[in-house]
């Protein structure tokens, strides 16, 4: 039976800590949290001016953060290719099919799931909390930071939810990064290509490894969502 | 008595509807006022206008002698006038660190803080809930808690909200006391409230809004 047989060699692969496996899944999640830690003081101050504010065009930001949302990521990876390749804006930067440009894009695809996160989290904040953080002579750089961490707990349910949307994407990874071994290889490039190649062993195992984060950083979701109800910050 | 703050053409309203029009507010140094008036004629407003939470027009202002516009709101009466809430929330840190996050935000340093929110906190009868975590404590403990932590800043104007409304017995007595303490300490006061013992409270002027007009009794 082949899938039993390639699921055999999948824990073979894991367990025997084959190199190459072991790197793939090191450069995904070395590009994946360095993506998001670059876009989230940008993602979080915007979610937070967006949330916590009235202007005029606000709710045009609102609509757009959360279509960015549904975008597919080979999409912003086009866009992302067209403005590093050599005629592009950036190609100066020569950052296509390289780990800065594989950040480049995690950095773009987590904007908009980091933006919607906070920006919903901030406006079920209470708006009291800024009243009173501005009464008692707060500083606007004073309140955001006091209306953050009140409601941290749904920040970082939007950091986990734009990594796990970034660990798992594909589409942008395959185009700026260029699946290249050793370099801009990451779990979910390289699970298309050897399942293409109808090597299914690496690409199960990788499957697994996958899943393992999903699992694990939803746990730490759920626990921090239990840590908030017992502190009596959501209901 | 010397006019700590006067207001000239004070108006506001709400889309096309008119809240309020006020030809002249004066609050003295030193004084105590109640504001009364029918729930939703605009007291929380007019308190809210005060302290630079709501926009308002006004045509003239003046604070300590001084002119000022509404708008931006100037930091000199930010760092003067303190508004507390009818239903006071707290952060989430920890009930001292409540009391000085208006010191912190002054840049005072922290020895400093400590004593005074340690002073604050023995006058307000809530040295007991050093350790208890902010979010648990009961409403009138909030009340406590909040004024305490508008006190210790010291305004020159502080405006309370409905300090006493639902809350009731031993709740309502704690938060009373601490009215009369205020009042003595120089800073003027604007209570809007129903309650009839906080209207009876000996020195209280009473400012009343009827019909978006203010009538000094």
């Amino acid at each position: 039976m082949q899938l039993t047989e390639a699921i055999r060699d999948a824990f073979i692969l894991l367990f025997s800590g084959d190199h190459v496996l072991w790197q793939i899944i090191w450069v995904s999640l070395k590009t994946s949290v360095v993506g998001l830690l670059a876009a989230t003081p940008l993602a979080v101050a915007a979610g937070y001016a967006i949330g916590s504010h009235r202007f005029p065009g606000r709710r045009i930001l609102i609509w757009l953060a959360q279509a960015a949302l549904s975008l597919p990521t080979v999409l912003i990876g086009l866009l992302l290719y067209l403005l590093l390749s050599r005629q592009g804006l950036l190609g100066g930067l020569q950052w296509l099919f390289s780990q800065p440009g594989l950040i480049a894009g995690q950095a773009l695809i987590a904007l908009p799931v980091l933006i919607a996160f906070t920006l919903a989290a901030v406006q079920a904040a209470d708006p009291r909390l800024a009243e009173t953080a501005i009464t008692l002579g707060a500083s606007r750089l004073r309140v955001m930071l006091t209306v953050l961490h009140e409601v941290r707990f749904g920040v970082m349910a939007a950091l986990i939810t734009g990594f796990g949307r970034v660990i798992s994407e594909v589409g942008s990874a395959l185009m700026i990064g260029g699946n290249i071994a050793g370099e801009t290889r990451t779990i979910t490039t390289a699970i298309a290509l050897e399942t293409s190649k109808g090597e299914f062993a690496q690409g199960i195992a990788l499957g697994i490894v996958l899943i393992a984060i999903a699992l694990v950083i939803n746990a730490v979701l759920v626990l921090v969502q239990g840590d908030a109800r017992s502190a009596g910050v959501v209901s | 008595m010397s006019v700590l703050l006067s207001a000239r053409g004070l108006q506001k309203q709400f889309g096309a509807r008119p809240l309020f029009q006020i030809d002249l507010l004066e609050i003295e140094a030193a004084s105590a006022y109640v504001l009364t008036g029918i729930n939703g004629i605009g007291k929380s407003t007019l308190l809210r206008v005060l302290c630079g939470l709501e926009q308002a027009q006004c045509a003239q202002l003046e604070f300590d002698g001084q002119p000022f516009s509404l708008q931006p709101y100037p930091r000199v009466l930010r760092d003067a006038i303190v508004y507390v809430h009818q239903h006071p929330v707290m952060f989430a840190s920890s009930v001292p660190a409540n009391i000085g996050y208006g010191l912190a935000a002054r840049g005072v340093a922290g020895a400093e803080i400590d004593r005074r929110v340690d002073d604050a906190m023995a006058w307000a009868g809530v040295s007991h809930l050093r350790h208890s975590r902010p979010a648990t404590l009961s409403g009138g403990e909030k009340q406590r808690v909040a004024l305490a932590r508008a006190r210790v800043l010291e305004p020159k104007l502080l405006l309370l909200d409905e300090p006493t409304a639902n809350l009731d017995g031993a709740a309502r007595e704690q938060v009373m006391a601490l009215i009369p303490a205020l009042i003595r300490e120089g800073s003027s006061i604007v209570i809007a409230c129903h309650d009839r013992d906080l209207i009876g409270l000996p020195g209280m002027q009473r400012l009343k809004l009827r019909d978006g007009r203010l009538h000094l009794r």
